[in-house]
Formats: C-alpha cells, sequence, structure tokens
C-alpha cells in the first residue's frame, strides 16, 4: 500500500508522467477493478478506483481543420446510454487497453462533441481491429470517445482516427467549419509492461462521495465549459437537474447560423465539481411571467467558439423580463456512456425552474 | 479432438472451393479441379443473336427462391481493368472476342456464368475528345456520407463474373488471360489480357450456408460464429426482397446512345460485426436493419424468411421520426427506402449485392444498377440518416442509426454498362469504330 499511497499523493500527474515508473507499481490483472458500490447515489460520486492514462499520441487531419488525441489506458468497464436506458459494458477476455481519443479545433482548442468517430487500428499493414467509437464523460478527461481494444502483442501499432462531419448546429466562426471527414494516422508504441505502469489506485475511503476526481492535465484540450464569468452576454441564472449544472444566459442577438430574431437564450451545461461539458441531451424550454407562457420550444444543441457547446433558443423578440421563470426539460438525457462515478448522474433529469 | 479431421466432407468441400476462387490462378484452379472434377457444365449459344441485348438481364437466368425473390449466383468476381494501349480497333476486336468466348462457353445462367463489362467516366473522359451525352448520369464517383473516405475505382474498366461453380469462374479467368487455348470445349478466341491488364481483382460469394460457412477465422466476425447457417449474408438476414427491388426494365437506359445499358455504381464495404452480434439482441438487429417497428410487431423470424418477398417496409417510412423518438433507433431500410421510390411508388434500385472474404476481411461488395447515377446517390444520402439525430440525441451520425456502425465504406466507382452491342471499348458518342 505504501507505493499506492507515494503514487496517490502526487496527484494526478500530466500524461505520460508515471510511464516511467512502472517499476514502481506491481503488476495486476485488469480483472482487478473493486467492485461497483453496491449503494450509489442517483448522482455524480467518488470512483472505486482511479486509472492513470498514457498519451498515444497526437496529430492533425491533412487539411488543419481537425486535431485529434490519443490517450490509453486500463480496460475500463463503462455504461452505455440509450434514450433512458443504461446497460453495463465489462471488460471483455481478450482486452488490453481502453482507448480514448479527442478531436478538436486546432485554432480555439474547442473540444468538438457529437462528431462520429473511428478508430482504425492495424500492425504491419494487418488489420488488427476497426470501430465506431463511443462519445464518454468521464470524470478526469470529460468529454472524450472510448472503446476497449484487444491488441496482443507489444508492439508498432497504427491507428488511424477518423471523424465524420459534425452534425451538431454551428455558429459564429464555426458556421462553416467541420463539414468534411478528415483522417489521421496516430503511431502507438504499446507495451504491456508500460500500460501495468500507468497509475492504478483505489479509493476506498472516498468511493461513493459526492465529489468528483480532479481533471487531469493532458496535452490535448479538456472539454470544460466556460466559467460563468467568461460566458458572453449576461448570465442570468443557475439550475440543477439529474446533478447536471445548467447556467443560462442570453445573447441580445442570437450567434451568426441561427434562424431568428433575438434576444438568445443558452444553457451552458456542466458537470458539477470540475465543469465539464455535458452534451447530447434533448433540452425544451418555457420561459414564463405573470400571465404565462411567452415562450415555448426546443434550445437546440450548438457548437460556438465563445459560448462553447450548449443548448439554445432564439426567442423571436420575446424579452426576457428580470423575474421571469425558465423552466427547463430534459426528454433525452445525455446520450453519451459513462465511466464510474457518472452513470447515475445525468440521467433522471426532472424539470428544472430557473427564475431568472 | 480435431475438429477438422470431424467436419463433413461435404463443409471441407465447400471451403476449398470458395478459397479457390479468392485465391484465383492456376493453384485455385487446381485446387477446385480436385473437388469437383471439372463436371460438365452446358455451353452457350452458337447463335450469339439468341442472348439478351441487355448485359444486365441477369434475372430470368439465376434461381429463384419460393417466393420469387432473385438469388443470385453463388461466386462472384469482380475484374478491375485498365486498358494497356488506347481503345482502337484491336483492343476492340481483342475485348469483344474475349467476351465471345465466354457466351460461347458456357450457357448464360447461374450455373453456367453471367458476366458484364462496364465502363467508368474515367475511361471516356481519358480516352476521347468527345463527352458523354449530357443526360446520361454518370458522374465520377465522390463521397457519399459525411463520415466515409472511400477510395475512388477509376480504373477503365469493370469486368463482373457470376457463376454458382466456383471452377467455371477460375477456367473463365484463366481464359480471358491467355492461360487456356479453350474454355469447356470453345476455342478461345482471344485474351482479354492481351488489351486490358487487371489492376484489381475481388471476389466474393452469396447465399445461405456460405457466410457461416466462411466466417470462422474472418477478421469483422465475432470469433463465436454467429452467422446463422440460413442467412445468405454476414449481417444475418436476407435482403434484396423482390417487392423491394427495381426491374430490370426500370432500371435499363431507354434513349440515347446507350439505350439498353444501365449504371452500376459498386461499393466495397467493410464489416464490423463484434457489436452488431456482441452488444445487440435479436430484436434490437431487427430495429436497425429494417424498423423498429418490425422488432416490436414480431415481423421478421429468423434470417426473414417468413417476409415472403417483401419485407413491408413501405409501411414504416413514414414513421423514422417517431421511432427515433419512441425507441432512440431507426432502421436501415426504413431509412433507404425514403428516397428509393418514385412518384408512382416504383423501386429506383436493383441491388445486387454479394459478401467477400478477400484480405482475411469481411466486406460487402455492393452493386447496385439504376437509371441514373444520381439515384444511387439520393438512396445512400437517405440511408445515411443525417436528419435523425435532430429529432433526438438519442440517434447518433452512427450509433442507432440504421447499420451505419457496423459498415465502413473502402471503395466507390461508377460505371456504365452498355448494351452487349457496344460492349467492346465503347466510345463517348455510343460507337465501337473497328468492329
Amino acid at each position: 500500500m505504501k507505493r499506492r499511497d507515494y503514487l496517490a499523493g502526487l496527484g494526478l500527474a500530466g500524461v505520460g508522467g508515471l510511464a516511467g515508473c512502472a517499476g514502481l507499481v506491481e503488476t495486476r490483472s485488469v480483472a482487478a477493478a473493486p467492485p461497483v458500490l453496491e449503494d450509489r447515489p442517483d448522482a455524480v460520486y467518488f470512483p472505486t478506483h482511479v486509472e492513470g492514462m498514457g498519451m498515444a499520441g497526437s496529430a492533425e487531419s491533412g487539411d488543419g481543420e481537425y486535431a485529434f488525441g490519443l490517450m490509453y489506458s486500463y480496460p475500463h468497464r463503462f455504461w452505455n446510454v440509450n434514450g433512458g436506458a443504461v446497460s453495463r459494458t465489462d471488460i471483455e477476455d481478450g482486452d488490453d487497453v481502453h482507448l480514448m481519443a479527442t478531436v478538436w479545433d486546432p485554432e480555439t482548442r474547442t473540444v468538438l462533441p457529437e462528431a462520429g468517430l473511428s478508430l482504425e487500428i492495424a500492425r504491419g499493414g494487418e488489420l488488427v481491429s476497426q470501430e465506431v467509437i463511443y462519445p464518454m464523460l468521464s470524470q478526469p478527461m470529460g468529454f472524450h470517445y472510448g472503446a476497449n481494444f484487444g491488441l496482443g502483442d507489444d508492439g508498432s501499432y497504427t491507428v488511424t482516427v477518423s471523424v465524420g462531419g459534425v452534425s451538431t448546429r454551428r455558429t459564429g466562426s464555426f458556421v462553416d467549419r467541420f463539414d468534411e471527414p478528415a483522417s489521421a494516422d496516430v503511431a502507438f508504441d504499446y507495451s504491456r509492461s508500460t500500460r501495468d505502469g500507468l497509475r492504478f489506485e483505489n479509493t476506498p475511503d472516498r468511493a461513493g462521495s459526492a465529489a468528483a476526481v480532479e481533471p487531469m492535465e493532458m496535452m490535448a484540450p479538456n472539454a470544460v465549459a466556460p466559467a460563468e464569468t467568461d460566458l458572453p452576454g449576461d448570465v442570468l441564472g443557475t439550475g440543477s437537474t439529474g446533478d447536471a449544472v445548467l447556467v443560462v444566459g442570453r445573447l441580445e442577438a442570437p450567434p451568426e447560423g441561427v434562424d431568428g430574431e433575438g434576444p438568445y437564450l443558452y444553457v451552458s451545461a456542466r458537470t458539477p465539481y470540475n465543469r465539464m461539458v455535458v452534451p447530447a441531451m434533448a433540452v425544451e424550454g418555457t420561459l414564463a411571467r405573470d400571465d404565462g407562457a411567452v415562450f415555448e420550444g426546443e434550445f437546440v444543441r450548438t457548437l460556438d467558439p465563445d459560448l462553447g457547446y450548449h443548448y439554445g433558443a432564439a426567442l423571436g423578440g420575446t424579452a426576457v423580463e428580470s423575474g421571469d421563470s425558465l423552466t427547463l426539460r430534459v426528454p433525452t438525457p445525455p446520450q453519451v456512456a459513462r465511466h464510474e462515478g457518472y452513470e447515475t448522474a445525468f440521467l433522471e433529469m426532472p424539470p428544472v425552474e430557473v427564475t431568472l | 479432438m480435431d475438429r477438422k479431421g470431424s467436419e463433413e466432407p461435404s463443409a471441407r468441400r465447400r471451403d476449398v472451393l470458395r478459397a479457390a476462387v479468392a485465391v484465383g490462378g492456376a493453384a485455385g484452379l487446381s485446387a477446385c479441379l480436385g473437388y469437383t472434377g471439372g463436371a460438365a457444365v452446358e455451353t452457350g449459344p452458337e447463335d450469339l443473336s439468341t442472348l439478351p441485348a441487355r448485359q444486365h438481364a441477369w434475372n430470368d437466368r439465376v434461381r429463384n427462391d419460393e417466393y420469387g425473390n432473385t438469388e443470385l449466383p453463388s461466386h462472384q468476381t469482380l475484374l478491375y481493368l485498365d486498358l494497356r494501349d488506347g481503345p482502337d480497333a484491336d483492343a476492340r476486336s481483342t475485348v469483344e472476342a474475349a467476351l465471345r468466348t465466354l457466351d460461347r462457353a458456357y450457357v448464360r445462367s447461374h450455373e453456367g456464368l453471367l458476366h458484364s463489362i462496364a465502363y467508368s467516366p474515367a475511361y471516356f473522359d481519358r480516352h476521347y475528345d468527345e463527352s458523354l451525352p449530357e443526360d446520361l448520369g454518370l458522374p465520377e464517383p465522390r463521397r457519399l456520407s459525411p463520415f466515409e473516405e472511400p477510395e475512388f475505382d477509376t480504373q477503365d474498366a469493370l469486368l463482373h463474373l457470376a457463376s454458382d461453380s466456383p471452377d467455371v469462374l477460375l477456367r473463365a479467368e484463366a481464359a480471358l488471360s491467355g492461360e487456356r487455348s479453350t474454355l469447356n470445349g470453345v476455342d478461345v478466341g482471344a485474351a482479354l489480357t492481351d488489351a486490358v491488364e487487371v489492376a484489381d481483382r475481388r471476389t466474393g460469394f452469396v447465399g445461405a450456408g456460405i457466410p457461416a460457412a466462411k466466417q470462422s477465422g474472418l477478421e469483422g466476425v465475432p470469433a463465436d460464429g454467429p452467422v446463422p447457417e440460413a442467412s445468405p449474408l454476414f449481417m444475418g438476414f436476407k435482403a434484396g426482397f423482390a417487392a423491394n427491388q427495381a426491374s430490370e426494365d426500370y432500371v435499363t437506359l431507354d434513349g440515347g446512345p446507350f439505350a439498353g445499358g444501365t449504371t452500376k455504381h459498386v461499393a466495397n464495404i467493410r464489416q464490423r460485426l463484434a457489436d452488431w452480434y456482441g452488444e445487440q439482441s435479436f430484436d434490437e438487429r431487427v430495429m436497425e436493419m429494417f424498423s423498429p417497428a418490425h422488432a416490436e410487431r414480431g415481423l421478421v423470424e429468423g434470417v426473414g424468411e417468413n417476409l415472403g418477398a417483401d419485407s413491408g417496409i413501405d409501411e414504416f417510412v413514414g414513421d423514422i421520426e417517431a421511432h427515433a423518438r419512441e425507441f432512440g433507433r431507426v432502421g436501415h431500410a426504413q431509412k433507404a427506402a425514403r428516397a428509393n421510390r418514385d412518384a408512382e411508388g416504383n423501386v429506383r434500385l436493383l441491388r445486387r449485392h454479394f459478401e467477400s472474404a478477400d484480405d482475411n476481411v469481411a466486406s460487402l461488395h455492393f452493386p447496385s444498377l439504376q437509371r441514373d447515377i444520381a439515384d444511387f446517390e439520393a438512396v445512400r444520402e437517405a440511408m445515411n440518416g443525417s436528419d435523425v439525430p435532430a429529432m433526438t440525441p438519442a440517434v447518433r451520425q452512427r450509433v442507432n442509426n440504421g447499420i451505419l456502425e457496423y459498415i465502413f465504406v473502402k471503395h466507390r466507382g461508377n460505371w456504365l454498362v452498355p448494351p452487349r452491342s457496344l460492349r467492346a471499348l465503347p466510345t463517348p458518342t455510343g460507337g465501337t469504330p473497328g468492329l
């Protein structure tokens, strides 16, 4: 336990920071992850263990439109979300790594959620695997795309990361961006012993508590939502549902790329504790005052360079007045797979009323 | 226990025959003949005018199942060809003589040999000053989804061979490449390879039992062998139901210099079926292949044999948004059918897809015939379902969106299948000078 205490004392080191520590950590079987807690809160909770990750590499697409980062860790159990249903994906025999990819705009370093991602893995020209990988939320990393893969022997693998054109509404300088698919190759020198040198810390004392693992510093940008003070326009109020924090703000005019007249009401959804973007949910809202509803409609999933990923509605000339009530409904919870500690949060999301 | 030793002789024989087509050449043929003994195959007609004017007239010459669905020949080969020199009179004579050899050597049926040769827009562009007719819908191939990056097939020509008999395919290929002087007792008029070189060779198979027999050890299909014995395709369902296919008449060009011909799109699509079979229940596969209503109402049993000659998809084409919201999934057939009907309700595409184990990777060769390549492109766009994620985040670009999660387009090519009279290196204006 001393070694683990030592590692824990280091906090979450940068990517690859512990790669040289392989000799310090006893080799362990990937099946050794502690059991999932029996009594989990319907909220974000601190997981039973924390795993480090290594950087496989990064690359830009040929046209410079996209940057990709590829990270790896121990195979993970994770939870898929389809509609309101949650299904656990366990580690399977033959899984060697959990591969995590992020894609971002090299200009603004905005992480792109809701861009379909796939990985093709080859070794010596032979196909090893190819999968569409799933959008995921993890506490140290936030939004990323991931899946478990079997690799087999140590060696040099070529991982081709492919992104589809982004279908989410884009605004501002993103209006004409991210339409085309692109790919880039990342060389991944895999060895089991290096993987086994990644941090693995059981966290029995904190497991289940209302907290989250700190965001990890990475060479790739994290999908962090802007701080309230950094959001453009006027921040009018904050609500919470299913443990997601919904920051509501207003722009006088909608960003370029939105049909309709202002004002523009936006919802910036983020995780508690570490402010990670909560993407891919359906959001509807009703703006009301004394004499009833003055606006009712969808808050459209939108990617904007200033607001980040958010949910927005053009009110078509209806002014927002102080004291108005905005009721936000989430008919479909965030359609992203969850790493441990997020799988019970952001699911049951009852309507929330925010006084503006 | 030695599995190989306990295998049924017939299964072992089938394996060898398929492997022989995949290997091709003399080695493939000798392996093949060891198993078939070169059983007698009916020759073709002496009078070639008795053959259909359309190269793509295959439907009357293959088996139908008991419901009237076309069953394509079990084994197929696609030869992608580049001209060695320009399309002059000599080359034209060589191509025509080589194809006439095939016509005469084997009865034009699934028991003998079906074939058709087609030409790319690049062929017409590279070799001629004149242009194709403006109203001929034969664009260069292009990317047809927001998430694919295929290689484009721009070879000059594509020769498609199909037969139930692997050794017929291999012998025909040997004749085309000048390795035989007779073919099924018929003198080989010319070696096709005197005029063209084979730039790529792709093979495949289709029909109940074959994908199941082929799945073991194949990259892309889970190791536990989930493909049902009864399935003609790797994904476990029948496809190409008669009511959901265009007729040959419908896809035939009815005017212009290539009247009697058709256009052909051929994609090659890698299949990754670990999650298809591993993550999904049968009902979920039915939802994603057909429509959520097909699963909810229990319309599909097994591989879909009970559907008869009609997948019944037209009933659910209008329900996509409702299904997306209720089930968080939409069906592949449901989406594609949106664009695959004309104003009168006729089906626009005649799909003739078959499976492949080339390079030991599961893939699908997807030839589709239509009057205009734009028809195919519209159906593919509908199949992309790019409009569905805006209806609900439960349906993503490729996840829960039909079968897009499991298929990766590697190649696309567009081709003109001229009528048989113009099959030998036609000009863009429909001539074969020198013949």
